[in-house]
């Protein structure tokens, strides 16, 4: 008869986090001002700016603004430039986002 | 993800283009960030692609999904998603064989694919007596999933991987460098596929046996093999980064089941890793990069002239991220007889290190561009053709281990972060522990 054995879980217990909803959204996009954030994965860009086109074309009176995150995530690894990120999302009224992955 | 849910937590909508393999991944972030009900983009770009028409064509079929996202009225459970029960998984799990228990725990995705050690109360409780701390204390959390690494938690998957007793210390100074470069958890998860390289200074690297001689890094020996197998499971079970679920290595590395030395100080000629670090002789620390990489050499010739030309010769302009010399005792000799320290070693490695006349032309591009994206160190340079140079990230972009055999070749370790390296901190009967376990060794036979 083979030894039995009785184990511990090795899975790690996790405290709740408090939870957090979405924002709420926009009526429309036309006549918006669209934040476009760039990480520095090279496929962003090229991903904002072909949807970048596509706003422009369907809605006329839509604007945009680029960020450019120095790494992979501006909000968690660019802290010096919390400042700077914050300013710039007051300016836009939505985001499009591209992290290359 | 991070960036959209910080986004959202500002009241602004966001949409954010996610590969379509990545959602299981994006999700994870999103929920470990306390926004489970994160709206994305599902996609079919490939990561990292550079297929402009490619990348046209399937915006352009995610467009009318990046407009929903960001003006479809938002349900229910998105204006409030319902509060998650505290998950307190149970204690003891399962009961049964060893084939059983290793089926039980495979199929939950708790291992690294070999056979584990069951973790019986038994086992950890003899692992326990390698901590000096009471079971239930929390050491640190661990992100993305900010899983409790408590003490006993910690030398469950050390059971797991196969350590003894005299590994704990080590494991949770290891947990406490996971935690001290929100980059780390990154590395882990990365379609890089980079993999911790962990090395161990001072006394208790010794006492607890890691190698640093021959071999430093091939299995073999219980210290070196089990401990980087065990990060690997705490990295599983606690950070909760699971293969092609969190972690998305596209080639993987096999690296990520155990890459770990001790530094050869005994045969250095420099003062050890540690104390160039700032900690001292007699203190013993864990050191951790993320290299994707390493590269074996035979030096151009064995004296101080030969070894650094290669080191230089060897770096090609598109590599990312840090970088490492592991040099044997004899070229570490060679170097000191020459009259090299460490540090001069390292500025002649980052002053010679250029990129070649003419080179990105030859290769029929215009400029470097194409390299710069994940290599800061080149982005920031001052000088144009330098491969090396420091700058707020990348503050000691090269370092110089010593360790191996008596031999010539030299290795290099590429990309990831710079080093960190935290204090191991002995329990009181250290030497008890060590009187105990030092002799678990193998003895070959002769043939």
């Amino acid at each position: 008869m083979s030894e039995t054995y009785e184990v511990l879980s090795p899975w790690a217990e996790a405290d709740p986090i408090p939870l957090k909803g979405l924002s709420p959204r926009l009526d429309k996009l036309d006549g918006k001002k669209i934040g476009l954030l760039c990480n520095s994965k090279r496929a962003a860009p090229l991903i904002l700016d072909a949807t970048e086109k596509l706003l422009k074309r369907r809605f006329p009176n839509i604007e945009t603004s680029r960020f450019f995150a120095r790494s992979f995530s501006v909000s968690s690894l660019e802290k010096d430039r919390e400042g700077e990120f914050n300013d710039w999302l007051k300016g836009v009224d939505a985001v499009i986002a591209a992290v290359g992955d | 993800m991070y960036d959209a849910i910080y986004i959202e937590g500002k009241a602004k909508p966001a949409a954010t283009y996610v590969f379509e393999h990545f959602a299981n991944d994006a999700m994870s972030a999103a929920s470990s960030k306390g926004m489970p009900v994160i709206r994305i983009v599902p996609e079919t770009i490939v990561s990292e692609s550079t297929a402009t028409a490619t990348i046209e064509a399937a915006v352009a079929a995610a467009f009318d999904n990046v407009i929903a996202v960001l003006t479809g009225p938002l349900t229910a459970e998105e204006k409030s998603p319902k509060s998650r029960e505290p998950e307190h998984p149970a204690r003891l799990v399962f009961k049964g064989t060893l084939a059983e228990v290793n089926r039980f725990f495979y199929q939950r995705g708790w291992t690294d694919g070999l056979p584990i050690i069951p973790p019986t109360e038994e086992a950890v409780a003899e692992m326990l007596t390698g901590a000096g701390l009471p079971a239930d204390r929390l050491v640190e959390k661990l992100e993305p999933r900010q899983g409790k690494a408590t003490v006993e938690r910690i030398a469950v998957n050390a059971v797991m991987a196969g350590c003894l007793p005299t590994h704990l210390p080590m494991l949770m100074a290891g947990v406490h460098a996971l935690a001290a470069n929100p980059v780390c958890g990154m590395m882990a998860a990365s379609t890089g596929s980079f993999a911790p390289f962990w090395l161990i200074n001072g006394p208790a690297a010794k006492d607890a046996n890691f190698r640093a001689t021959y071999g430093a890094t091939s299995p073999g020996d219980i210290a070196n093999a089990a401990f980087g197998r065990a990060m690997g499971l705490i990295t599983k079970n606690i950070r909760g980064i699971r293969k092609q679920v969190e972690d998305m290595g596209v080639l993987g590395n096999p690296g990520k089941y155990s890459w770990v030395a001790a530094e050869n100080e005994e045969n250095s000629p420099w003062e050890p890793f540690h104390v160039s670090r700032g900690f001292k002789k007699e203190e013993s620390t864990v050191s951790l990069m993320f290299p994707q990489s390493f590269q074996q050499m035979m030096p151009f010739s064995t004296d101080d002239k030969g070894i650094l030309a290669t080191i230089v010769g060897s770096v090609v302009p598109a590599r990312q991220g840090a970088f490492a010399v592991l040099l044997t005792p004899n070229n570490a000799g060679s170097l000191a007889d020459g009259g090299w320290s460490k540090r001069s070693v390292k500025e002649f490695i980052i002053k010679n290190t250029v990129v070649p006349e003419g080179y990105y032309k030859r290769l029929g591009l215009d400029d470097s561009k194409p390299f710069d994206r994940g290599n800061v160190v080149i982005a920031n340079t001052a000088e144009k053709n330098a491969i090396f140079n420091t700058n707020s990230r990348f503050p000691d972009p090269v370092q110089v281990f010593v360790l191996g055999g008596f031999g010539s070749w030299m290795g290099f370790l590429q990309g990831g972060p710079e080093p960190i390296t935290k204090k191991v901190e002995l329990p009181q009967d250290w030497a008890q522990l060590v009187k105990k376990y030092k002799n678990v060794v193998p003895t070959y036979a002769r043939y």
